[in-house]
């Protein structure tokens, strides 16, 4: 199967068989993958599918149980990143690899700074040389700057360059567009495709299906750590390429959407939010019973306006009334306390304590609820965290396990028992399905349909736009720092929400 | 973006800049004899030992480590040196790149212990340093051995007005200000200190790296202890102690972040200079020398809090 | 004492009879080695000596809990002995009051320490370093490198007197233990520190003051300290300026082999009390071998690398 050749255009990248372990979890699962040279491959697959395992396998990041890489030609096991980049393979991660007291021109040539003849480095090469790479990348930026200093947009630029230093056979690019404006995106589209011509084998990742058919030849689809399919993008349209992803018909992931009732007061009212840099203008309502997205691209501001409201990141002005009364010197006590919870987006960094054990971890908002005058009533604790063990389907042995062992899917809904046991009016829920498989999302998407239905007014910020699609009945787009729109009912589509998201950034 | 900003200075490195000056001329304005060129040279004379722990102390909080086995490996160097060479005097010229490789070895075993065991390294040096401590206490509690009289000119001599010691340890500072700054495997510090996981994934031997700045650390720390044998002309078994803290005070000022990746030595050189001299100052104002401890951490608060509140800003 | 809440999986009954094993086999060993070690005496000795470090370990215990260090314990120990001596009573009914003096001015001391850890954001390491310079520039100030005064007669029998064959300072250290037992492992604050410790930001999110409940258990720790060194002072019998020196680390030695790790929010009061005794211990030992007192630096210093390495591989499990 791997190992077939097309003419002299042979598989610059192919992997065979690659089972990757991680405790607990089959990561990736005897996965083949090809990528020849001069094509744009994209590589698509839900969070969790593997993907990340996949580039980081073929950087030598990972070493896999099984399988065998074979790259240009040649059987190779890299055991370490620096091999695979001395052969010619460049990952630039999602996380961006960049030392922040370092100058851009010392994190382009990281690693492989120009030489004096006396073996020292020469700053001089490596200023003018890196200028060189940042003006065929068509981006002028001073590469003496501190990377801590430039705009996150920079950064991304950065990161592109490091590849261009030496000869580039294999480019991974994992989601290189989440940051950027439309206008730099465009920008680096045209680089991709002058790397192509040039010969360079390119895998790209995204999540925006737009631009897989914009610049994409072929596209590999990763489900659950196994190989869902390999396609020509031209042979493709956009619902079976999801219907690839998801590995089933869309009707069956979303419970039906419900509309709340017309006549009730909002739960949260907000107007002209702010919390400069991220948040400058922000106003909406959210009722109770109702499913509204906020969506956005990474960076326009959606978490902060979530932590703004929450008390947790301060605001400079706006007033909020949340149940009919202001809510205008937040702390997360007081939300808490008057019934709006917040599920964080990043489970591990901000959520879950994972040193603690299952029931601690739910009770933790209500902590006071379950002090006696002799200490914590641990029964009731207990019997609390229980409850929501069943009422969540949370396959878990006992309150008292441990949440690290857990599977994402699981500690998420633990995530969900804790939010929803101690706030009932309302929730915001950030990137509420990252990182868990399709089976979990969809239960996630019933409890979400569930807590609406118990009268909660709920938020979903996500930046999977299926999912906003999929769940909300009203969508609120940010740009920016602001709203700039709001899509309802039948209007809601991936193609609305991103042309409210994208608009006017280059022009 | 693009602003041609070709001049940039650290300005960690402008506060004790200035702190320096302001001590500088409060010398001179409320001591007569502070200002002499004698004095100044006495001063970088003193400075001598400070100096060459901190240098070494600054190698390891650059690539994020702390190393509290400083104190021990300054008083087990001494007294190695001294009973070695007391035993038999041929030796003395073996011993002194002997007490240098003896110190880079405990270094070397500090680094392979934090990389192999996963402690925090501020567990692994109390550790190692205890144990030092121990077997240097268990072979002599009092002052001992002996160095023929002519190793006094490493800390007593002088070159013409400038003091030999004081001008090792500015060729030191000098040598790993171009390491750090010239050479890639210097760069790859302020890397491995940045990110240890982000540095791996561009192709740096962190462990190399890291093991390289302790070894490179107990190296410098061993010329301290040359230097307290050459000034005593004995091996003391409790003169290091003071310095496993001490050494960590002009790194901070200096600008050089705990937890690694940023700062520079030549920082590090000004903090021992602002120590020393406030040190020297304080002695001629015939304040008592407790007060000096009381500057000292308020030296540390002060310049700790401002640099993190202005990193916190940006 | 008490199940802390946090613990209760397969690893941890492991982890709780490591402890009380390893102290078994040490007591054991020397019994076997030296049957006298078994004498009362010899017993009440080694609960004399250990109640002052252990009293340190319990607070020091906190503020590791909340990912913190306090380097500052053994000078304020040191300081606040000064303090009681520079009452120069002789009744022993200022011992009240010298009580309480001392404790207000640890609480002072730790509220700093929190103050610059939270608040100005300065590494703990760095903090509690320069706070411990800075008292002990203000007590050398203060008695001029001479420490003079006296100290009620009544410190005589809190350091070394006994009640019922116990020696007080035990009685006292046991106290605090429980107390403090059912404030970690019971009560709600107790609760807020392992959520603090295990995940700052996420006790934030959950409504939880985390600055407020490190600064707290800075304060815990440094009345702990106080209390100590009023116990040590009575027990060494004269003050110097360097009541206590070498707590700072031996406490976090002791934590350390307990089982509280650096990182924060995992560990138990029960523990890092018996790491203070199973370091007194092996102190002990070293003596009744008819070793060199040395001898203690180098089993100290293996010791604790050694546990530190067993704990970090059995969490990263």
């Amino acid at each position: 199967m791997a190992g077939a050749w097309i003419g002299r255009r042979a598989g610059m990248i192919e992997l065979e068989g690659i089972t990757k372990v991680f405790p607990g979890v089959k990561s990736l699962d005897s996965v083949d993958f090809e990528a020849r040279s001069g094509e744009v491959h994209a590589l698509l697959g839900e969070n969790g599918a593997g993907k990340s395992t996949l580039i980081k396998t073929i950087a030598g990041a990972y070493i896999p149980e099984e399988g065998t890489i074979r790259f240009d030609g040649e059987e190779r096991s890299w055991s370490s990143p620096g091999e695979s980049k001395d052969a010619g393979i460049h990952v630039i991660y999602q996380e961006f690899v960049l030392f922040p007291e370092l100058s851009v021109a010392e994190n382009i040539f990281i690693g492989e700074a120009p030489k004096t003849r006396f073996g020292t480095i020469s700053y001089a090469t490596m200023y003018s040389r890196a200028s060189d790479i940042l003006d065929r990348l068509g981006h002028s930026l001073d590469p003496r700057a501190l990377v801590r200093e430039i705009s996150i947009a920079d950064q991304q630029m950065v990161e592109i360059a490091k590849a261009l230093v030496g000869e580039v056979k294999l480019l991974v690019l994992d989601e290189p567009t989440a940051l950027l404006s439309e206008r730099e995106a465009n920008l680096l589209f045209e680089c991709v495709m002058r790397l192509r011509e040039d010969g360079v084998c390119i895998i790209y990742i995204s999540h925006r299906l737009e631009e897989i058919f914009r610049i994409a030849d072929r596209v590999t689809v990763l489900k659950d750590g196994k190989l869902a399919g390999v396609r020509q993008v031209s042979q493709m349209d956009r619902d079976q390429l999801v219907e690839m992803m998801v590995g089933r018909e869309l009707t069956d992931v979303f419970p039906p959407k419900v509309l709340p009732g017309k006549d009730t007061a909002p739960v949260l009212s907000v107007r002209n939010l702010r919390a400069p840099p991220l948040v400058r203008d922000v106003s909406f309502d959210l009722y109770p019973g109702e499913v509204a997205g906020l969506a956005g691209l990474v960076g326009a501001g959606r978490s902060a306006v979530a932590h703004a409201l929450f008390g947790s990141l301060a605001r400079t002005d706006g007033a909020v009334m949340l149940a009919g009364e202001s809510f205008n010197n937040p702390s997360p006590r007081e939300a808490i306390d008057r019934g709006f919870g917040f599920l964080t987006e990043d489970r591990k960094a901000e959520g879950l304590m994972l040193l603690l054990d299952i029931s601690v971890n739910v009770t933790a908002p209500a902590i006071h609820e379950f002090s006696t005058g002799v200490g914590m009533n641990r029964t009731a604790e207990i019997q609390a965290a229980q409850d929501e063990i069943q009422r969540f389907r949370i396959a878990v042995p006992s309150p008292l396990g441990d949440v690290s062992k857990l599977s994402g899917g699981n500690q998420q809904k633990i995530l969900f028992g804790r939010w929803s046991r101690a706030c009932h009016r309302m929730l915001i829920l950030d990137e509420p399905t990252r990182g868990v498989d399709v089976g979990a999302k969809v239960e996630i998407y019933e409890i979400i349909r569930k807590l609406a239905d118990e009268g909660a007014g709920i938020l979903v910020i996500s930046s999977e736009l299926l999912e906003v699609v999929g769940l909300c009945t009203r969508v609120l787009v940010m740009r920016e720092g602001r709203i700039s729109g709001e899509v309802t009912g039948d209007a809601v589509s991936e193609t609305s929400i991103m042309r409210l998201a994208t608009v006017s950034a280059a022009a | 973006m693009a602003a041609g900003r070709r001049f940039r200075v650290d300005p960690s490195l402008v506060i004790v800049t200035v702190l320096l000056v302001a001590v500088l001329i409060a010398g001179f304005t409320l001591s007569e004899r502070f200002g002499t060129l004698r004095n100044l040279m006495n001063v970088l004379e003193q400075a001598a030992a400070l100096g060459f722990v901190s240098l070494g102390q600054s190698l390891v909080v650059l690539v994020g480590g702390i190393d509290l086995s400083v104190g021990a490996v300054v008083t087990a160097s001494t007294v190695l040196m001294a009973a070695v060479v007391e035993m038999n005097p041929a030796w003395m010229v073996p011993m002194i790149p002997g007490v240098l490789a003896f110190g880079a070895f405990i270094g070397f075993i500090n680094g392979f212990l934090v990389l192999r065991t996963g402690v925090h390294p501020l567990i692994v040096t109390l550790g190692t340093g205890s144990v030092l401590n121990g077997l240097v206490l268990l072979y002599t509690l009092q002052p001992t051995g002996g160095v023929p009289y002519w190793f006094e000119e490493f800390a007593y001599g002088r070159i013409g007005p400038v003091p030999v010691a004081g001008l090792v340890m500015l060729v030191c500072f000098g040598f790993v200000w171009f390491f750090l700054k010239y050479t890639a495997m210097g760069r790859s510090f302020y890397a491995v200190g940045g990110g240890e996981e982000s540095a791996r994934l561009s192709g740096i031997d962190s462990n190399r790296v890291i093991l390289i700045a302790y070894t490179a650390c107990g190296f410098f720390v061993a010329l301290a202890g040359a230097y307290f044998v050459s000034r005593t002309g004995v091996g003391d078994p409790r003169v290091g102690e003071p310095f496993t803290l001490a050494s960590i005070t002009p790194v901070i000022v200096g600008g050089i972040l705990l937890g690694g990746g940023k700062g520079n030595v030549l920082g590090a050189l000004l903090g021992v200079f602002l120590i020393s001299l406030i040190n020297n100052l304080l002695n001629y104002m015939d304040v008592s020398t407790f007060i000096q401890w009381i500057v000292q951490g308020l030296i540390i608060l002060v310049a700790v809090s401002v640099y993190v509140n202005r990193e916190r800003k940006l | 004492m008490s199940e802390p809440a946090s613990k209760s999986t397969a690893l941890v009954p492991v982890k709780r009879l490591a402890l009380p094993a390893a102290m078994l086999a040490l007591v054991g060993f020397a019994a076997v080695l030296q049957p006298s070690f078994l004498s009362p005496s010899n017993l009440q000795d080694i609960l004399t000596q250990a109640a002052p470090l252990g009293i340190v370990v319990l607070g020091q215990a906190f503020v590791v809990l909340v990912r913190g260090l306090d380097l500052s314990v053994a000078s304020l120990m040191a300081t606040v002995a000064v303090i009681a001596t520079a009452f120069n009573a002789t009744d022993d009914a200022m011992i009240p009051v010298i009580f309480a003096v001392a404790i207000g001015f640890s609480a002072l001391v730790g509220l700093t320490n929190g103050l610059l850890v939270t608040k100005r954001n300065v590494s703990p390491f760095l903090a509690t370093l320069a706070i411990m310079i800075v008292l002990q520039g203000l007590r050398f100030y203060y008695t001029q490198g001479a420490p003079a005064g006296s100290l009620p007669s009544g410190f005589r029998f809190l350091g070394t007197g006994r009640i019922a064959g116990i020696p007080v300072n035990m009685i006292a250290f046991a106290v605090l233990f429980v107390v403090l037992g059912w404030l970690l492992h019971k009560s709600a604050f107790g609760r807020k520190v392992y959520i603090t410790g295990g995940n700052p930001v996420s006790a934030d999110l959950v409504g939880i003051r985390s600055d407020r409940v490190t600064i707290l258990c800075y304060v815990i720790c440094s009345v702990m300290a106080g209390i100590a060194g009023l116990f040590l002072v009575g027990f060494v019998g004269t003050v110097d300026n360097w009541v206590g020196r070498g707590y700072e680390l031996d406490s976090i030695v002791a934590v350390v082999i307990g089982g509280v790790a650096l990182s924060g929010g995992t560990g138990t009061l029960w523990g890092a009390a018996s790491g203070a005794l199973i370091l007194i211990l092996l102190f002990n030992i070293v003596i009744i071998l008819g070793l060199p007192v040395q001898a203690q630096l180098i089993i100290k210093g293996i010791i604790i690398i050694f546990a530190a390495a067993l704990f970090a591989r059995a969490r990263a499990q």
